[in-house]
């Protein structure tokens, strides 16, 4: 590969196996390093006139100190030679004054990742980034506005950024472990805020985001965020009480990040988790799928290994509802007496599903979904709220929409959703086929009976 | 606390020549103003789990951000490495924002408003003490963080018993404790900052964060909690009274917790407890006050500057000025005087919270608002501490006054939409009042309003301020430490989650 900015170069890669060298000489007995490398190019606009330029070049290198059984972890920016090797002394002499730790460890060599060797096995570099330049990205984020369009109606301001990323990560460890991942990013957001006659104000937002340039879909975000904010006006407040509840596709997996963090060893271990003891046991309903895919090719969020640079394998977490895995890294493994796997889910899928009785309609989509349950609440927003990591208890605001006979009938806001993350899913109606491409998990419209809402 | 101004030139590897000529560089494409964010920022972290201090480490991060501006715009870069080349690369890359939106702006001017010389001569004006100090300023700059003993200077083991006490205290205070998990992270970011109007300001700012984790267990069932303290402050801040504190706070309520059940939902009256609940001023005004929002007309106070906004009572401020607060600054990230700023004074809305650019846009002085996580962020307006003054009621006469509503004491986080004004915060644990008497405990529950009718529903105001000393960080793109304060208020209606 051409040598560019944002890609690490030769003397940076060689540094890094310099320092595993000299780590090992000051006395680790083991040493993982992690080089990462970025830049990032942003053009914001503010109602179509440039209004930001960023230019953000990143470098780090981070080490994981392994020393006479106790364990250290330490970065720095400072990639200059001659600062190093007291970087790495000062490293050594704290782990020495740790205690004891006999779990920690590097992952075993069998393990860990063998066939990224170049960053670029999983497609997510574009050959064509080089090539573009200032004049390019201040073209598409002016060209992508669509404020004056809409002057003298009620839009009163758009704030637009376009931004492209290169991002270089390359970990290595002293039992022989070295792989690579080179991805670029380009993205597209805006938000818009209007008012009503009244002079209330709402705000929309919509964004696109691809691996490869030509494949970004600038150019609609304008209109889409445009008709997200108009569309809340005139919001009302329903009655609180039991609804079907759609989640969109673009806010969905909200509600399964607290399901795969309470799979995560960390709060596993630590007794933390509403799904303690639940490996192989059926927890959710039998139609409720979610499976791993780290390895899509060209696909946002796909990732050939850990930060340990174990290899990741596209598996089930959640089949017929039976919890197939948890995500153990080396050293909660060797805590908890249980096999390691991954650290982290990598990229989440749902599949299409439909609870037991209820027709499939033939496109499971946000409009199909809304057809198929008939009346309830479309969630487009959420507005804080949290989950208890022990109980599974949450309580989320909400905003979007009262639909009835699959249709929109009313903006609604300052709502609240209450309940239990393991009641919830196990009374989830419909999964669609609509996730998002742009979004490292694959979540699509989502929709579940029987949600109290407070208003 | 403030160095030498020689540590800083030296730890940074610059002149004031360079930086008079860097600044003059930047104005080269046009620009009407640039400057020069230089950080060293050494973070320490410790953490105690399963009873043994088995992991921590360290972090450098070094590097200078430069700025940009082009009336109301913003160019932006920055290098990880202060040497000459690295720096004149951030300083064109920042100065396309002169590059403008159309073709009449990306004219270069043929001259420079400001030279190197120019500058350097308003430099050497300004500095002849020495100190960190604005310019032209000639009396001794107060120091909100005055610290004893440097983090940079300590050995972790330093710590690891005060870690050990720490846990083994919680342990023996309530059988039912399962788990702990104790941080420490430290940081010292040396800060130093030049612009083209010849200002060079330094500043040595110290954090330190104590926190626990504690999961019980009774009868089969999980509960937890989190409790912490965090102090711009050196490590003298480690003490036997703050172990206890930490310890006692982090067993206290947790029958209440065992006990506790979701209410029902609905509206009703809210009594916010003194402390913490400062977080309902920070999502459901604090926000909506910073004037980048109203620069560009997003929020919901968007010009209403000299209304009446609340009961005259009240007073809300945002403080840079709290001595060791989480939340204070003695310069802003843009070389501005930390200080205090009535947002609401007596009912009125008095001040958005400033950056240079909303200053100059609403041709006000900036507030010393202009905040960033790092050099890698260019400064935006962002909150301190923020929280209102006491008021005149007693805090039993306000619960005793509610029928029934709820008082909340505990909270994790808050959110708000800055157009519709809408917030939410997330109670971690309160108490039903039913007959103007506390009743049955609650938790994780979300209460949900709207700013500006929040603000005018607070119909009783407590005379017992506390400014909450907990680790609360803002994420508004980029992470603050922030902290928050109010005495005990009741807000006639706001939405409860429950079931």
């Amino acid at each position: 590969m051409e040598e560019i900015n944002g890609i690490l170069r030769e003397e940076e890669i060689r540094l890094a196996h310099e320092c595993i060298g000299r780590a090992l000489s000051l006395g680790a007995d083991k040493v993982r390093i992690t080089l990462n490398k970025s830049l990032m190019e942003l053009f914001g606009t503010l109602n179509g006139e440039l209004d930001k330029v960023n230019h953000c070049l990143d470098r780090s290198m981070s080490i994981c100190l392994f020393v006479n059984g106790r364990f250290g972890s330490f970065s720095t920016n400072r990639l200059v030679e001659e600062e190093l090797d007291n970087f790495l002394s000062r490293s050594i002499a704290m782990v020495r004054m740790l205690a004891e730790d006999p779990c920690r460890d590097l992952p075993d060599p069998s393990r860990t990742c063998m066939n990224a060797k170049s960053g670029l096995e999983l497609g997510l570099y574009d050959p064509a980034y080089p090539g573009i330049n200032s004049d390019m990205r201040l073209k598409l984020a002016l060209d992508s506005s669509i404020f004056m369009n809409h002057k003298g109606e009620d839009l009163i301001s758009e704030e637009g950024e376009y931004s492209d990323s290169i991002f270089d990560t390359y970990v290595i460890d002293s039992n022989g472990l070295e792989c690579r991942h080179t991805e670029t990013s380009f993205e597209y957001g805006v938000e818009m805020t209007v008012q009503d006659a009244e002079g209330n104000r709402f705000s929309g937002y919509w964004w696109d985001s691809a691996p490869v340039f030509k494949d970004l879909k600038a150019l609609s975000c304008g209109e889409t965020a445009l008709q997200r904010a108009r569309a809340q006006i005139g919001p009302i407040k329903v009655q609180g009480g039991e609804y079907t509840m759609v989640v969109d596709s673009e806010n969905s997996s909200r509600l399964l990040t607290p399901v795969t963090n309470a799979l995560g060893a960390f709060a596993l271990q630590q007794k933390n988790s509403f799904l303690l003891d639940s490996l192989g046991k059926k927890i959710f309903p039998e139609w409720m799928d979610v499976i791993d895919k780290p390895h899509a090719a060209g696909q946002t969020g796909s990732r050939l290994f850990d930060s340990e640079g174990v290899a990741t394998r596209e598996t089930p977490v959640i089949e017929g509802g039976i919890i197939k895995e948890y995500f153990v890294n080396t050293y909660m493994a060797a805590k908890m007496g249980i096999a390691p796997t991954i650290e982290d889910v990598i990229r989440p899928v749902i599949p299409p599903c439909t609870a037991p009785g209820l027709e499939r309609p033939e496109k499971l989509d946000r409009n199909g979904i809304m057809n198929m349950v008939g009346e309830g609440i479309l969630v487009t927003g959420f507005n804080g709220g949290n989950s208890n990591s022990a109980t599974g208890d949450f309580s989320f605001g909400v905003e979007g929409f009262l639909f009835k006979d699959g249709k929109i009938v009313h903006p609604v806001r300052e709502m609240l959703i209450t309940g239990n993350l393991i009641t919830l899913w196990n009374n989830l109606l419909a999964a669609g086929d609509d996730a998002r491409p742009c979004k490292s998990k694959l979540i699509p419209t989502l929709a579940f009976g029987k949600v109290y809402f407070s208003a | 606390m403030f160095k030498e101004e020689r540590y800083y030139l030296d730890l940074f590897q610059v002149t004031k020549e360079q930086l008079a000529a860097l600044a003059c560089k930047g104005l080269g494409e046009g620009g009407s103003y640039c400057d020069l964010f230089f950080e060293n920022t050494t973070y320490h972290d410790l953490l105690l789990r399963d009873g043994i201090v088995s992991s921590g480490g360290f972090h450098i991060d070094y590097g200078v951000g430069i700025r940009v501006l082009k009336g109301d715009r913003t160019g932006y870069a920055y290098s990880e490495s202060t040497d000459s080349k690295s720096m004149a690369e951030a300083v064109m890359a920042a100065s396309k924002i002169a590059m403008g939106s159309s073709s009449s702006n990306m004219v270069k001017p043929e001259c420079p408003a400001a030279t190197a010389e120019s500058i350097l001569a308003s430099l050497r004006l300004s500095t002849a003490d020495g100190t960190g100090h604005l310019r032209h300023a000639t009396v001794k700059i107060e120091d909100f963080y005055p610290y004893v003993n440097d983090w940079r200077e300590a050995e972790a083991s330093q710590f690891v018993p005060s870690l050990e006490k720490l846990q083994q205290s919680i342990s023996s205070r309530d059988s039912r404790v399962l788990k702990v998990i104790v941080s420490l992270s430290d940081q010292v970011s040396d800060i130093m900052m030049f612009n083209s109007l010849g200002e060079l300001t330094f500043d040595s700012r110290p954090m330190g964060t104590l926190a626990v984790s504690v999961v019980f267990s009774q009868d089969g069932r999980i509960e937890n909690k989190t409790v912490s303290r965090s102090y711009r402050t050196g490590n003298e801040m480690i003490s036997e009274a703050l172990l206890e504190e930490i310890a006692a706070e982090a067993v206290s309520g947790i029958d209440e917790r065992f006990g506790a059940r979701r209410p029902k939902g609905g509206q009703m009256p809210v009594v916010m407890g003194a402390g913490a609940s400062g977080i309902l001023l920070h999502e459901a005004m604090g926000h909506a006050f910073e004037a980048d929002f109203n620069r560009k007309g997003q929020s919901i106070f968007s010009g209403r500057i000299g209304q009446k906004v609340c009961n005259e009572d009240i007073s809300i401020v945002d403080d840079g000025t709290i001595k060791g607060n989480r939340g204070a600054v003695n310069f802003d990230d843009e070389g501005v005087r930390g200080q205090k700023t009535f947002m609401v004074r007596n009912g009125v809305l008095e001040s958005y919270l400033h950056d240079r650019i909303s200053a100059a846009h609403f041709g006000v002085s900036p507030t010393g608002n202009g905040r960033r996580e790092s050099f890698r962020y260019a400064p935006i307006p962002r909150m301190r501490a923020t929280y209102m003054l006491s008021g005149s009621a007693e805090k039993e006469g306000i619960i005793s006054s509610v029928k029934k509503g709820i008082y909340v004491d505990q909270f994790s986080n808050g959110q708000v939409q800055i157009g519709e004004g809408d917030f939410t915060f997330f109670v971690k644990s309160g108490f039903l009042i039913e007959d103007g008497r506390l009743t049955m405990p609650v938790k994780d529950i979300n209460i949900i309003g709207n700013g500006p009718q929040a603000l005018a529903d607070i119909i009783a105001v407590g005379n017992d301020l506390k400014v909450d000393e907990g680790a609360w960080t803002c994420g508004k793109g980029q992470s603050c430490p922030v902290s928050c304060g109010i005495p005990t208020v009741l807000i006639k209606n706001l939405t409860v989650g429950g079931e």
